[in-house]
């Protein structure tokens, strides 16, 4: 005979133990003679009607049967495992629609902000790439475990410029990632792709390789125009929606610096943790054990035998 | 003072019948006691007239009385006086009855009052008398007891102005109606041994327990802490005081008896140390 959880046969141990000693008890309890009482309506009486721990000990002990029966159907719950070996590459824009004023100071100064908050939610271990792109993608950081490095590094980002080539910054964070363990492209931008490779294609690519890509859409429908130009700085958010679905990822859409700032926030938490399925029925069982044998020494245990 | 000389004079007796008064109906003694106010039904011829004239209002000469008692006693037999911390509460109410017997003296009678049993034969004088009363007590079935039969019974059977006792406890003494207890108070001197519960000092229970009626099988599951404890003191001692208060204004004297010690209630209802107890 073999067993594929021993640890159940302590736990089965236990209870057999506790159930043993705790009916010896009671039954000893049963037969001293204090237990016959000389008027137990006046005791009634004088203790009033709310028995506060022995409803809690009776609903502890229905809790603890649940919980060691719960554990036969073997339970799996989804926990948030931390990522130490996942990689993401931030991919921010730095077109000159950036420049706009509708999120305060500028869309490229919250977007900055908003990126330092996403390395500061990361795992440790957990490595970052940060990618710039305007009228071309460049690489600002390799990636690096040292979140330090990265931080600074955004302060290295150009100056807002140029139209907004958000497929090349796809596919350039699609070199910097390997092929094993937990990847994320983030892409920040406030723009319509209108040079480069296919964004569309550059995000399904990274979705087949198995790469998330998450898309953040900035900026207003104010009609405020880019600096320097007559042009109104646009947001497409249809194209954006369509990149992270392409790449199984979110898209987020925000209006101002804070939301700015909470989305990445979030983004940096979600791209920490992978769901992970876990075996509770071991967990489950020795709680339940445990709630029992709590139960029973409280309710016998003091219990004066005479 | 012995037990039978605090009865003669009336110690300790209630006010409502007359401070020092032995009894307002026996006939004629011979040992002034004291002067009182005028109650209906005393005899005229001993209204003091010159008392009277100084004070305004009817003064009857009280006497001490030289005439045969009669020794009544109930115990109770119920199941909650077979419980005890250490001894049953029927063993000490037996010391308060065999004291309370033990006291009669030269034509005094005792009688034994068995609310379960036949009808009592006629009151037994002497030692074998008051050994038998006590067997015969002593000898009841345990079982269901209500003090108002019992006293119904006494009041069937005894002369007016026996001396009765009855042991009994808390349960028991609270049942019994006023009526029935003031006017056995008024047609005998009457009075109450009451055992004191077990467990008021320290109620033995701790964690949950199951507890059943000692008498009606009746059963509950409760946890007991300090603080139910400590309730169940305070109800205790207040539920004893309460009862002794009743008796009193009803015209009997109390004392109260814990296991080890029956006929201290006897010390203590008639004011007089324990060693003057047989």
């Amino acid at each position: 005979m073999s067993f594929g959880a021993p640890a159940y046969l302590v736990v089965t141990a236990a209870l057999v133990a506790l159930a043993i000693w705790s009916l010896q008890r009671a039954a000893r309890l049963r037969d001293a003679r204090d237990r016959a009482f000389s008027d137990l309506a006046f005791l009634r009486r004088s203790l009033g009607g709310r028995d506060i721990v022995g409803t809690l000990i009776r609903a502890g002990w229905i809790v603890g049967v649940a919980l060691v029966g719960l554990a036969l159907a073997r339970p799996h719950l989804t926990l948030p495992e931390p990522i130490h070996d996942g990689a993401v590459v931030l991919c921010i824009d730095t077109s000159g629609s950036m420049a706009s004023t509708d999120i305060v100071p500028t869309r490229a100064l919250a977007a900055r902000a908003a990126a330092k908050k996403f390395i500061e939610e990361m795992s440790s271990g957990e490595r970052v790439a940060i990618v710039a792109f305007s009228g071309a993608a460049s690489l600002v950081q390799r990636l690096t475990a040292r979140h330090a490095v990265a931080i600074a590094a955004l302060d290295t980002l150009p100056a807002p410029n140029g139209p907004t080539a958000i497929g090349d910054a796809m596919a350039l964070a699609g070199t910097l990632l390997g092929n094993h363990g937990p990847r994320t492209v983030v892409v920040v931008t406030d723009g319509v792709n209108n040079t480069g490779v296919d964004p569309f294609a550059a995000a399904s690519s990274l979705g087949a390789r198995g790469i998330v890509v998450d898309t953040v859409g900035i900026g207003t429908n104010s009609g405020a125009l880019i600096p320097g130009t007559s042009e109104a700085a646009g947001i497409d958010t249809a194209a954006l929606r369509s990149y992270a679905r392409a790449g199984g990822g979110r898209f987020v859409r925000v209006e101002n610096a804070s939301a700015l700032r909470g989305a990445l926030g979030a983004l940096g938490r979600v791209t920490a943790f992978r769901p992970t399925s876990v075996d509770v029925a071991l967990a489950s069982a020795l709680c339940g054990a445990l709630l029992l044998a709590l139960c029973a020494f409280i309710a016998v245990g003091f219990g004066r035998i005479s | 003072m012995t037990l039978r000389d605090a009865l003669l004079r009336g110690r300790n007796r209630p006010r409502i019948f007359g401070e020092g008064s032995p009894t307002t109906l026996r006939g004629d003694g011979y040992e002034f006691v004291q002067l009182r106010g005028y109650i209906a039904g005393d005899d005229t011829r001993r209204i003091d007239w010159a008392a009277t004239a100084r004070t305004g209002a009817l003064q009857t000469r009280v006497m001490l009385e030289d005439i045969a008692l009669v020794f009544a006693a109930i115990s109770d037999p119920s199941l909650s006086m077979s419980l005890g911390r250490r001894r049953a509460l029927i063993d000490a109410a037996d010391d308060a009855v065999a004291a309370w017997f033990a006291a009669s003296a030269g034509e005094d009678r005792v009688m034994a009052i068995l609310p379960q049993g036949p009808v009592p034969e006629r009151a037994r004088a002497g030692r074998d008398g008051a050994r038998l009363a006590r067997e015969a007590l002593r000898r009841q079935p345990a079982g269901d007891f209500d003090l108002h039969d019992a006293l119904a019974i006494a009041r069937a059977v005894l002369p007016r102005g026996a001396a009765l006792l009855v042991a009994t406890d808390a349960a028991a003494a609270e049942r019994c109606d006023d009526e029935m207890l003031g006017e056995t108070a008024r047609t005998f001197d009457t009075t109450l041994a009451l055992a004191r519960d077990p467990w008021q000092e320290e109620l033995p229970l701790v964690g949950l327990n199951r507890l059943v009626d000692a008498e009606s099988g009746e059963s509950f599951v409760r946890w007991f802490g300090s603080s139910e404890r400590e309730a169940y003191r305070r109800a205790s001692i207040e539920r004893e005081e309460a009862l002794q208060r009743r008796f009193r204004r009803l015209g009997w004297r109390t004392g109260i008896f814990e296991e080890r010690d029956g006929a201290a209630a006897l010390a203590e209802a008639f004011g007089i140390a324990r060693g003057a107890l047989p």
